[in-house]
């Protein structure tokens, strides 16, 4: 529930083992073996990284929320848990979970709208027809088990932001650390508090040296910090509660030991978001969007 | 009997990847007859079959129509929000969700099955002659309906149409709140809770700051509700029975100026003094005009609503010493805490349950028909149409945008 995550079907059913989802990824590929070896797609975290700039620019115009964009990248993920991407057209499943998504957050979208911008980015993959997302809808629904409320890490972020005293610039960060999750399996493997906490953690941890422009990931401003020994300090930061170091972390780190929080779920979110970043580096948008196409196109995904 | 094939199926068999649902209603329920119908769609009684056992009661839900062919048109934000919720939502007093199943472009909701609600209730009560529900009987239905509520309240869900109707009841007397069409999450939502929905809660049942057009509410307006079913339970009338204004052409919404005086003639007005917001909200002006245009009596008499319970009592023949007993001077008191103008005084649920009335009295059962004699009618369910399928439907053009919130309260005015 909405306060409840401890009985929300976000723990009981949408949370998995990350032996779990390699498992599950494994039995979608078995299913269809060909299909897999004739389209190859990128690593799975640079195909998040395009779908979510195509979000971005789906919701920009529409004045959408960023918990809007977060809920539908969570909706895209459960959907992939249960379909082969290879079957699907990934265009019309993202302007649909957007369409849901917005409904979900309260700042809904008229279809007909939702689709004439989805065409203008997209011509060739969305077509006029307004029930081809209506019904993708049902599907999306359907798979999902009508399970849609999503618990967000940006509730810990600014429910802790007065306890840990934080600073609107750590804040910042951290709301962008958040954004990133989302490009990776971590909103599948983990619950929302360590989440959110390791985005605090990060934020002061590695305090970035050009405050107050993070944009709306802040893959920039920590990709290189937290390459260059930047984990070495964290895990001294965190291993460390009565040694030196900044007064800042070192409230954080006495706050995080009295706390029932999981220190190393919290560090393996770390190192997830540090690879997500390295991955980052062979990112090209061009690339993504020919396999895609290619993908939708000859396998006639589109009609 | 020949049955046509569905409409999707014979999609399917053009369309590779068209949407096919893995569960068939009629493969899972028989369909015993037809409930109600509203302008979500209707509900229908049906039994389980192959291995599913017990009754249940499915909500379909309208499809769209254009022209004659049913379309994908994107489903209502009010049938999603009712989706998402009964999907989390598990609580003793609040109605059980078994499944839903998406198919042939309708939703099937599919709930378990209720015999009685309030509404059915209470009219049971006046027929042939007026005869008093139970004074422990209201008592175990209000704590029931309070426990329901308070697990709404803390799970950040406003229930916003809380009403006789909207309350079900088993055969075994135990109470479920029921219809959260209208329900929403209330934890810092994205757009304020007034933007979407301009109308919210029957008008009998709404509470005064949304008369006066707050844009702010709280759980406090579903405490309002309770306090006027409470009411409605004693006296078996609604307490407050304005009539609704209509929306004007420019679909504005307009000042409930009757309801508003229905309250005013028990309550008394709203003061300032009292209720330190009242000057803030935006339909103020419509409430000093109120008191300048017309100024009967009443108006001058101050508040009476102890006189109006007393009445009550008196007309149902509640008394200590009478077989239906009496809800006393500690209902009065509950009574009167839900009925507070002041959303930010009025008692909360919690407060509600810890209230006197319960505390004291011994204990409270939770078979509201416990140490019942006569029996409830059951639930009225007819056999013009136990035709599930989508082509039985009359259907109606929807957008898919709008909330249908105003649809369904215009609509109550005619129940």
């Amino acid at each position: 529930m909405a306060a409840n995550y401890w009985a929300s079907t976000q723990r009981r059913h949408w949370l998995f083992t990350r032996e779990k989802l390699a498992d599950i990824r494994d039995g979608l590929r078995e299913r269809d073996k060909v299909t897999h070896s004739q389209f190859p797609l990128p690593d799975q975290r640079l195909l998040n990284i395009y779908f979510n700039q195509q979000l971005i620019k789906l919701g920009k115009r529409m004045s959408t929320r960023q918990q809007a964009i977060a809920t539908a990248q969570v909706y895209l993920k459960r959907f992939y848990t249960k379909n082969e991407i290879r079957q699907t057209n990934p265009y019309l499943v993202l302007t649909t979970a957007f369409y849901l998504a917005c409904k979900m957050e309260e700042c809904p979208q008229h279809i007909r709208f939702v689709v004439g911008e989805a065409r203008g980015l997209w011509p060739e993959f969305i077509t006029h027809d307004v029930a081809k997302l209506g019904e993708c809808e049902f599907a999306l629904i359907s798979e999902m088990s009508s399970q849609l409320i999503v618990h967000h890490p940006y509730r810990t972020l600014t429910e802790l932001q007065t306890d840990l005293s934080l600073s609107s610039d750590e804040v910042a960060l951290g709301w962008s650390v958040i954004n990133d999750h989302y490009l990776t399996d971590l909103p599948l493997l983990h619950p929302p508090h360590v989440i959110g906490i390791m985005a605090i953690i990060i934020a002061v941890v590695f305090k970035p040296a050009h405050p107050g422009n993070f944009g709306n990931s802040a893959q920039s401003a920590l990709a290189a910090t937290m390459r260059d020994g930047g984990m070495n300090n964290l895990a001294y930061a965190l291993s460390d509660k009565t040694g030196p170091g900044a007064p800042r972390i070192h409230k954080l780190v006495q706050w995080l030991a009295e706390s029932d929080v999981d220190i190393k779920a919290v560090v393996e979110c770390t190192q997830e978001l540090l690879s997500l970043y390295e991955v980052w580096e062979q990112y090209s948008e061009k690339h993504c969007k020919e396999l895609i196409g290619r993908m939708v196109k000859s396998k006639n995904l589109d009609k | 009997m020949f049955t046509p094939l569905s409409t999707e199926a014979l999609d399917a068999s053009r369309r590779p990847g068209a949407y096919v649902s893995k569960v068939r209603v009629r493969d899972r329920y028989h369909i015993v007859g037809f409930i109600s119908s509203g302008t979500y769609g209707r509900v229908y009684k049906a039994i389980g079959k192959n291995g599913q056992k017990g009754e249940f009661a499915i909500k379909k839900f309208k499809p769209d129509k254009e022209g004659e062919t049913i379309q994908y048109t994107g489903l209502s934000q009010s049938a999603i929000r009712e989706m998402s919720l009964c999907t989390e939502l598990s609580h003793a007093n609040v109605v059980q969700l078994e499944e839903i199943i998406l198919e042939d472009k309708c939703i099937f909701m599919v709930f378990e099955y209720t015999e009685h609600d309030l509404l059915q209730i209470i009219h049971h009560h006046t027929q042939p002659q007026r005869h008093a529900i139970s004074a422990p009987m209201v008592r175990s239905i209000l704590f029931q309906l309070l426990n329901g509520l308070l697990y709404l309240h803390t799970n950040w869900v406003l229930h916003r149409d809380l009403k006789p109707a909207n309350i079900l009841v088993t055969s075994s007397g135990a109470i479920r709140i029921g219809d959260l069409g209208l329900a929403r999450l209330f934890y810092k939502p994205l757009n304020s809770l007034f933007s979407g929905d301009k109308v919210v809660v029957t008008i009998w049942y709404r509470a005064p700051e949304l008369l006066l057009g707050s844009r702010h509410y709280t759980p406090a307006v579903d405490m309002w509700a309770v306090g006027c079913i409470f009411a409605e339970l004693l006296s078996l009338r609604p307490i407050f029975k304005g009539e609704e204004a209509k929306m004007d052409s420019k679909k504005t919404v307009p000042f409930q100026r009757n309801q508003m005086m229905k309250i005013i003639e028990i309550l008394g007005l709203p003061r300032k003094e009292t209720w330190p917001g009242l000057a803030a909200m935006p339909e103020y002006p419509q409430l000093q005009s109120l008191v300048l245009h017309r100024q009967p009596a009443h108006f001058h008499r101050g508040p009476n609503l102890e006189g109006w319970y007393q009445s009550c009592l008196k007309n149902g023949a509640y008394s200590a010493s009478s077989s239906v007993g009496t809800p006393g001077a500690d209902g009065f008191d509950l009574l009167s805490r839900m009925l507070e103008y002041d959303p930010v005084k009025r008692i909360t649920a919690e407060q509600a349950l810890e209230h006197p009335y319960f505390a004291n009295g011994g204990p409270i059962s939770g078979n509201c028909f416990a140490g019942i004699e006569s029996k409830y009618p059951h639930r009225r369910v007819t056999q013009d149409d136990n035709d599930i399928r989508t082509g039985s439907l009359p259907g109606t053009k929807r957008s898919g945008l709008p909330d249908d919130s105003m649809m369904r309260a215009a609509k109550r005015v005619k129940e």
